[in-house]
């Protein structure tokens, strides 16, 4: 990458808009940078899908006042992106919304205590247990040691 | 742990990524759908402005679909946030200068709205971005007046409803006269005057009404959320 | 023929218009819904003969494929169009509070499901396909409880994470061919996207599409949602939306991506989404994560059906997945009464008689123990891997037999617990009429294809053939050829 031509750059902003929202998506706990990654990580994807029949140069698909510009750029991936960030915003407006609900329900915002009282929540609806070897080993120290010890003299 | 393996799957990414990026052709020979739209677009439908004839011509079935998707999160959003308590504490007005700007500017982004919608088919713009604009016009007196209700929502849903059915019916009008769903019909006028292009610009004012009502609404049930402590 | 279109269009008009509907008339607004779907199920009906013989193509606006965007019906599309449709409206979903919008979201769904499957051009899958996730998120946090919030906001981000991968595949193969209609990209294939860039791009809308057809990496959504969603919405959920998703990546295999690699890629991702998903369903302990679980480990089989090259995988992936639509919804509508705590469903089938035969039906069907119709498919999926010869599906095999043995044992733990002597503390009431019948009629639809066997397996054998036939399809599409050099 010694010259850095415009289409370098170009594929260099895309790909590194999707690594940045991937990376705050799978990294971060809080909820609102996920969602921030997520819109981040569209960003990206509709700028590649720009890029794809990208040509430096090209006029603006338009006729205006009657003349055709000589080399007209792509008008596909424009209605395809205008369709893509349109879903976006939906998804980002449902999201917040979500968000909104989640808060005030479980107060906090942070996906591990989210995920934690969400699971408690279904096994007490459900009846059951929380699934016991969640993150911490068992307390070492309830095991009553005279017992053993006892059992193994008295053999 | 989790950070190690994650910052391990994001640099295995990240090589992928370079790996792909060296195999991609840049040679570009410009053999593809769009420059065949390019040559053609201007006869079979009338639109000065391609990417229109492309979003409401050509792919209108995706429109359709974005628009239900619109239709279908503004939906959802309302059912989650639910209805406000009637004695829930309003934040404050805004200031002076939020307040003048705001109602000086109502008028005028309704103005650039329509104009955008309306000229879709000749200049840069159409429905969507008309819509927005129209949305963020509605949205302003919100920011500045917390305490008004500017929007019904009732009349939010009618005014939504029946443009995503105006959009269907048009579509199923072109079955009536024997052609496919969606076929652009009218007559298609002269290139680049206001009245061109068929049923285009309906099609257009239709969305730019309905994503606009649409925005206005989902802006307004997110300010009238209950504000979180 | 032009009516199919209605299928879609009819749905989505009823959504838009049935609050202006409930103003005018209650009773109207609640009736509308199941009418509009018993009608575009009769259109879908009446042009299915027509297809047995050849498919066709619509083209949306009558533009010509591929400036336009093309509708492909062959009966493989169909068969799942028409399951969508006739699906929604046997598990038409009942919410107390939100009766007017989850009506409305059926047919959202119902029209979203048929032109996914209807649909030939690669932008257009990813737009129904976002549509219909924005509506499965509605009809899971119709439920209202905080739970289905929550889980619904974790599938979003999953979901989206997939949707954006997925236009990143998009991107690549439109910047590699130049079009987006499947039939030339079907044409174009073999020169342009048979190299790595290709392969990424079908990894990418792999992971893309596959975050509703639960495979593996990205199913971390699937146990919560089927425990806070309501059962009929886990049951659409679960039974139809996720074949619709395998059936899109079907259409790309055969079509677009020729390549083995995608294939191994394939047969990996299902052989781990099986073991995954029957572990975790062995070590569940209420009904409704279990079933998640086990519909992973499905799906799972799947995919493995798909790897398999040739007219062999698509033939047994189209069982697998028949089989699968009866049984998932079936299994979910006998989990409304009976969700909960396993050890509390002791004696239950005192209560519910018809409900525990059923259940048990359904479970030596899962299992595979023939002559139920779970076991003609596992055999379809089996033995064309025993004949490839190689140890990656020989492998795969040994999965699924274990996965059998598996399920054996984590099911009919439910049914000793179902039949005990004993009843539990607070015992279960009987099952809603209207869940009992829906179910019986699917596991009556189950035991009378035993019956027959061999005319079902031809049929399918047929769909599988027309299915798998690029050339019909290319020459049925015909699309206009992209002139070389530039245009001006």
């Amino acid at each position: 990458m010694d010259i850095l031509d415009s289409n370098t750059i170009l594929y260099i902003a895309a790909f590194g808009l999707m690594l940045i929202g991937i990376s705050g998506i799978v990294i971060s706990n809080h909820l609102m940078r996920i969602i921030f990654g997520i819109a981040l990580l569209e960003a990206g994807a509709n700028l590649l899908l720009m890029l794809s029949t990208y040509h430096e140069g090209a006029a603006a698909p338009i006729i205006v006042d009657g003349n055709v510009p000589a080399m007209m750029a792509d008008p596909v991936p424009q209605a395809l992106v205008l369709t893509a960030i349109v879903i976006g915003v939906g998804i980002l407006a449902l999201a917040l919304s979500l968000a909104i609900r989640v808060q005030r329900a479980y107060g906090t915002l942070d996906m591990r205590e989210v995920r934690l009282k969400l699971e408690q929540e279904i096994s007490a609806d459900a009846g059951i247990d929380m699934p016991s070897s969640s993150e911490k080993p068992a307390d070492i120290a309830k095991v009553p040691l005279n017992s053993v010890v006892q059992q193994e003299s008295g053999s | 742990m989790r950070r190690f393996t994650a910052a391990l799957f994001l640099l295995g990414l990240g090589v992928m990524i370079a790996a792909i990026y060296q195999h991609i052709d840049f040679s570009n020979t410009a053999v593809n759908a769009g420059q065949a739209i390019n040559a053609v677009a201007a006869e079979e439908t009338g639109a000065a402005n391609f990417v229109t004839s492309v979003v409401l011509a050509y792919r209108g079935i995706d429109t359709l679909l974005e628009l239900t998707i619109l239709f279908t999160a503004a939906m959802i959003g309302g059912m989650v946030l639910g209805r406000r308590r009637v004695d829930a504490p309003r934040d404050p007005d805004a200031g002076f200068i939020l307040r003048t700007g705001a109602d000086l500017l109502f008028p005028l982004l309704l103005v650039v709205g329509l104009y955008i919608i309306l000229h879709g088919h000749l200049t840069p713009g159409g429905g969507f971005q008309g819509g927005v604009i129209l949305a963020a016009a509605f949205f302003l007196p919100l920011l500045a007046r917390p305490g008004i209700t500017l929007i019904d929502q009732r009349v939010v849903s009618l005014v939504e409803g029946l443009a995503g059915a105006t959009f269907i019916s048009i579509g199923l009008l072109a079955m009536f006269d024997g052609k496919e769903f969606l076929t652009p019909l009218l007559d298609k006028g002269e290139l680049g005057a206001l009245i061109s292009a068929g049923t285009l610009p309906i099609l257009y004012l239709a969305v730019g009404i309905k994503v606009g009502s649409e925005l206005a609404g989902l802006l307004a049930h997110l300010a009238e959320a209950e504000a979180l402590d | 023929m032009n009516l199919l279109v209605l299928m879609i269009a009819l749905p989505l008009l009823t959504a838009f218009l049935l609050s202006s509907i409930n103003r005018l008339s209650t009773f109207a607004a609640r009736v509308i819904g199941p009418l509009v779907l018993l009608a575009t199920a009769a259109i879908g009906l009446s042009v299915w003969p027509q297809l047995s013989a050849a498919p066709q193509a619509i083209q949306w606006g009558g533009f010509q494929a591929p400036l336009g965007i093309t509708l492909y019906a062959d009966q493989f599309a169909l068969l799942f169009a028409l399951a969508m449709t006739i699906g929604t409206l046997l598990l038409w979903p009942r919410s107390t509070e939100n009766q007017l919008r989850s009506s409305s979201l059926a047919l959202l769904l119902a029209g979203t499901g048929s032109g996914l499957a209807l649909s030939g051009d690669l932008f257009n899958i990813y737009v129904f396909y976002e549509l219909m996730t924005v509506v499965s998120y509605g009809l899971i946090a119709s439920r209202g409880t905080s739970g289905s919030f929550a889980s619904t906001l974790r599938y979003l981000v999953i979901s989206g994470f997939g949707a954006a991968l997925a236009l990143a595949g998009i991107a690549l193969v439109y910047q590699a061919t130049g079009t987006l209609n499947l039939a030339q990209l079907a044409q174009l294939a073999p020169e342009k996207l048979n190299n790595l860039q290709g392969f990424a791009a079908f990894v990418l809308m792999l992971v893309g599409f596959g975050v509703k057809a639960e495979l593996f990496p990205v199913n971390m959504w699937v146990p919560e949602v089927y425990a806070t969603a309501s059962s009929r919405v886990s049951a659409l959920l679960a039974g139809v939306v996720s074949k619709l998703a395998l059936l899109i990546i079907m259409r790309l295999l055969i079509l677009v991506f020729h390549q083995p690699e995608a294939l191994t890629v394939l047969l990996v991702l299902g052989i781990l989404g099986v073991a995954t998903g029957e572990l975790a369903a062995w070590r569940a302990r209420d009904l409704n994560r279990m079933l998640a679980f086990s519909s992973i480990g499905q799906l799972g089989v799947m995919f493995i059906a798909l790897s398999i090259p040739g007219n062999a995988g698509i033939f047994a992936a189209l069982a697998v997945m028949v089989h699968h639509l009866f049984l998932k919804p079936s299994m979910f509508l006998l989990a409304e009464r009976w969700g909960g705590s396993i050890k509390a469903l002791a004696g239950a089938a005192k209560t519910s008689p018809v409900g525990a035969a059923l259940f048990v039906l359904l479970s030596l069907s899962l299992i595979g123990v023939p002559p139920l119709p779970g076991f003609w498919a596992k055999l379809l999926v089996i033995m064309p891997m025993l004949a490839l010869d190689q140890p990656l599906y020989y492998f795969a095999a040994f999965v699924i037999l274990a996965a059998a043995s598996l399920e054996a044992n984590y099911l009919f733990r439910v049914v000793m617990k179902l039949y005990e002597k004993e009843p539990a503390a607070t015992p279960h009431n009987a099952h809603a009429t209207l869940d009992l019948a829906t179910a019986v009629f699917l596991g009556a639809g189950l035991v009378a294809s035993v019956f027959m066997l061999v005319p079902l397996a031809d049929r399918l054998d047929g769909i599988a053939v027309q299915a798998s036939d690029v050339s019909t399809y290319i020459q049925t599409v015909a699309p206009q050829p992209l002139e070389a050099g530039r245009v001006q």
